[in-house]
């Protein structure tokens, strides 16, 4: 009888050992990035089905259906019928909570990316705006897997300020990022360099 | 006749010249990204008062430059964001780790031009 109880005690102990370690974000990941696409389609779906309805970012003029997907090892990538940006067009970065924009500009220094970065946006041809989150690591991770690494997301798109059109978008996650936001920062940045112009 | 051909020849060079000196002034340049010496530097206040620590670093590893405390007398301008993160007791305990993680990222950028020059 105390052997049972003792048993049912211990198990139940592991299962929400179990729980408390695996991060959520972790356990979400590898759907979240499914959902990502399963999500996109059925918008386009729904585009395709209401015409007449307006997109719910105002910026995107162009038709969604037009964005293209690219496969990633880190993240979700998206292009709008393969625009790309010349080299050196001037590029400001839109303040992000956190002051992850500042990561992102000494990504695309690091990583050698042709574009000027300027800090007033009327004097900028694209923009680059989005958001950002950071996740520091919690006494579980510390003690079942020894890392004090945070997990890392961010996702970015790039505006033509002049026709407003939406050309670039991309998202990161990264599990045990081992630099923190600049790891995120210069993922953002090596993929802005797949479309510009050198 | 010979004369007037080089005359021509020599002319329709100089179009061609002038109009491609043209394109290329259309296209976007790489910027210039030198600061020169002694030039005049702010930094912009920045969380947890880490552009006071920035200045002191500064003035200890001999920068060659020149830190103004207001932004309309500067050249150049120092923006940016950093964060501490305190040991807490789980990574004391489990680590046996009390140091705390920081993070921070600088831009440097040309006040006139609006360039950033430096991140």
């Amino acid at each position: 009888m105390y052997s049972g109880k003792l048993l049912m005690s211990l198990v139940l102990t592991t299962l929400s050992l179990c729980i408390a370690i695996y991060p959520p974000a972790a356990r979400s990941a590898t759907s979240q990035e499914n959902n990502s696409n399963q999500s996109q389609n059925k918008e386009d779906q729904s585009q395709a089905a209401d015409p007449g309805k307006p997109a719910p970012d105002d910026q995107t003029k162009v038709p969604v259906s037009n964005i293209k997907s690219a496969p990633t090892d880190e993240g979700q990538l998206a292009t709008v019928n393969n625009a790309k940006i010349p080299s050196y067009a001037k590029v400001y970065v839109a303040p992000i909570p956190g002051g992850f924009e500042n990561y992102i500009i000494a990504g695309l220094r690091n990583k050698k990316v042709p574009l000027t970065v300027v800090i007033d946006r009327t004097k900028a041809d694209y923009e680059i705006s989005g958001v950002s989150d950071s996740e520091k690591a919690g006494w579980a991770k510390m003690l079942f897997i020894g890392s004090q690494n945070s997990n890392e997301q961010a996702s970015i798109k790039i505006s033509n300020l002049k026709t407003g059109a939406v050309i670039f978008g991309y998202s990161v996650h990264k599990t045990n990022s081992a630099r923190g936001k600049q790891s995120a920062g210069e993922a953002c940045a090596k993929h802005i360099k797949q479309i510009v112009l050198e | 006749m010979s004369s007037k051909r080089n005359v021509v020849s020599i002319l329709a060079l100089l179009v061609v010249a002038a109009v491609s000196t043209a394109l290329a002034g259309d296209k976007n340049a790489p910027p210039t990204q030198k600061i020169p010496k002694g030039a005049k530097v702010f930094v912009a206040p920045i969380e947890g008062g880490y552009d006071t620590y920035l200045k002191d670093a500064i003035a200890r590893k001999k920068v060659p430059v020149e830190i103004v405390a207001s932004h309309d007398q500067a050249d150049y301008e120092i923006t940016g964001t950093a964060e501490s993160q305190k040991a807490s007791t789980a990574k004391k305990v489990i680590l046996g780790n009390w140091h705390s993680r920081e993070e921070a990222s600088i831009t440097v950028s040309n006040i006139k031009s609006a360039e950033v020059v430096w991140a």
